[in-house]
């Protein structure tokens, strides 16, 4: 059974004029435990498509199922979702926002603050606990987000380009550290990205959607062996699969 | 310049302010009828604490301030609050209320008067009617600086209706909840003093405006020294837990 199976799912949104499609067609089934990252132009629906695996939108058709269960709204035990940057609540401290999933279920207090803290700690930042986000620097911040959407252990994580916003060393830095913690954690990952070079570094399988209406035109087997290393990226086998990429994204009207 | 530095400063200009008072009268550099010294005017001020007849007054003024302030913040929050949440209720009503927030609202003192008699009821009335725009106004803000995002956060980590209210609303509204009260008991106290002074039996601002009148210069000084040292408290309070509140804010 693969941990998420979406079938023939497609979305119009109301518009003034009739509907606006935004999704067509789409198809995807992930196993347990891979690392997919999709890919395509701006406005081509991988965020609604993200959302909707989140439960946080509904689609105007097809299934989605996780685990074999359908998924009709956020369900934190199944799913966990990192978002963009600014995601943190600013007025709490690094640890309550790791621990505010739990909070919201009333996990007791001694609990939830252990599973924080173990959490904070896998994800490299033990001892900044009691920071508040404006004082965590932006991968610090992505970190904490990591760790809030792994509190819950769920068996699968969504990531809506998590590290877009932060600068190009940092960047690196933090999808290593991103292959560091899934090795250990094994989780499914979806993960959206606009990078290229990011995708085929992370991905164990690149799914490339084309512009709206969205649609996958391409599934790319990333065979590079893991661990991933920096040394990789000049590699001809990573330059063939970004170029690969690359072109299809172009085709794309 | 180091904090030490500043707080001494501003000593030093609130002690040299207070000198001059009392000594640019009392040498005659001043006309003493029309700025009594220091001195005296707190002198004054202690006697009239003593006087029944003050603390009377005090109780009512007192009163009137707190009840329309009671009246006109949940008032004005919750139709504030409705303004930004409610689309359509927002799309009939705010520019009517932006408009008349902006007429000056002491114009409609004497419908008060007309309505509620010259009497506690409508001092309080027309205290709440000039404070409660300003609350809505402040309300649809902090409606507003509530972040999309975090609503989406925590609706994926599973929160409900009430705990999205309690958890994202409440803490991002915070400091400017507390803004909102600061400037509207401004608002509120200002409406209390006019409705007083402009017709009145009874209350701080009817004394004052009667010292006024009567050119009793000590007692008119010791009035607006006690209100403004009101008003300046409740204003350092609020403040100070607007701090505490919004050490997040950047």
């Amino acid at each position: 059974m693969s941990a998420i199976a979406v079938d023939r799912l497609s979305h119009v949104y109301a518009g003034a004029e009739g509907g606006v499609p935004a999704l067509e067609d789409i198809t995807i089934g992930v196993e347990a435990g891979k690392f997919v990252v999709i890919v395509g132009p701006s406005g081509c629906g991988k965020t609604s498509l993200l959302m909707m695996l989140a439960g946080l939108r509904h689609q105007t058709e097809g299934t989605i199922l996780c685990a074999g269960k359908p998924i009709s709204e956020p369900d934190p035990e199944r799913v966990g979702v990192v978002f963009q940057e600014a995601s943190l609540f600013p007025w709490l401290t690094a640890l309550d926002n790791v621990e505010f999933p739990l909070a919201l279920r009333g996990a007791p207090r001694d609990d939830r603050r252990r599973r924080a803290e173990e959490m904070l700690s896998l994800v490299g930042l033990d001892g900044f606990g009691g920071r508040y986000p404006h004082e965590l620097s932006g991968g610090m911040k992505q970190r904490v987000s990591i760790a809030r959407g792994l509190v819950q252990d769920p068996p699968v994580l969504l990531m809506d380009e998590p590290f877009a916003a932060l600068d190009e060393q940092t960047r690196m830095t933090m999808g290593h550290e991103l292959l560091r913690i899934w090795s250990t954690t094994r989780k499914t990952v979806v993960f959206i990205t606009h990078s290229l070079t990011e995708a085929v570094y992370l991905a164990d399988e690149v799914l490339v959607m084309s512009a709206r209406p969205g649609r996958i035109i391409d599934r790319i087997e990333v065979t590079l062996p893991r661990p991933r290393t920096y040394e990789m990226m000049a590699t001809d086998t990573f330059g063939q699969l970004r170029e690969r990429i690359w072109q299809q994204i172009r085709k794309a009207p | 310049m180091s904090q030490a530095q500043i707080v001494a400063f501003r000593l030093a200009l609130l002690a040299a302010v207070a000198a001059a008072w009392q000594l640019l009268p009392s040498s005659g550099i001043v006309d003493a009828r029309l700025l009594p010294p220091l001195g005296d005017v707190l002198a004054m001020l202690g006697q009239l604490l003593g006087r029944s007849q003050v603390h009377e007054a005090i109780v009512v003024t007192a009163s009137e301030v707190v009840l329309a302030f009671v009246i006109a913040v949940p008032l004005g929050a919750a139709i504030g609050v409705l303004a930004a949440e409610n689309e359509y209720f927002g799309e009939i009503f705010k520019p009517m209320l932006f408009y008349v927030f902006s007429v000056p609202k002491s114009i409609f003192l004497p419908m008060f008067i007309l309505i509620f008699g010259i009497g506690f009821q409508q001092k309080v009335a027309y205290a709440a009617f000039s404070t409660v725009f300003i609350v809505i106004m402040s309300a649809t803000a902090a409606v507003e600086s509530v972040k999309a995002d975090h609503v989406l956060v925590a609706r994926s980590c599973g929160a409900t209706r009430t705990q999205i209210l309690l958890r994202i609303y409440v803490p991002s509204m915070m400091p400017v909840l507390l803004e909102t009260l600061r400037i509207s008991m401004i608002f509120n106290f200002t409406g209390v003093m006019i409705a007083e002074m402009y017709a009145s039996r009874t209350g701080i601002g009817h004394l004052i405006a009667n010292w006024g009148e009567n050119f009793q210069m000590p007692q008119l000084f010791a009035g607006v020294i006690l209100l403004a040292t009101v008003a300046i408290l409740f204003n350092e309070v609020v403040r100070h837990l607007e701090a505490r509140f919004s050490t997040w804010r950047t």
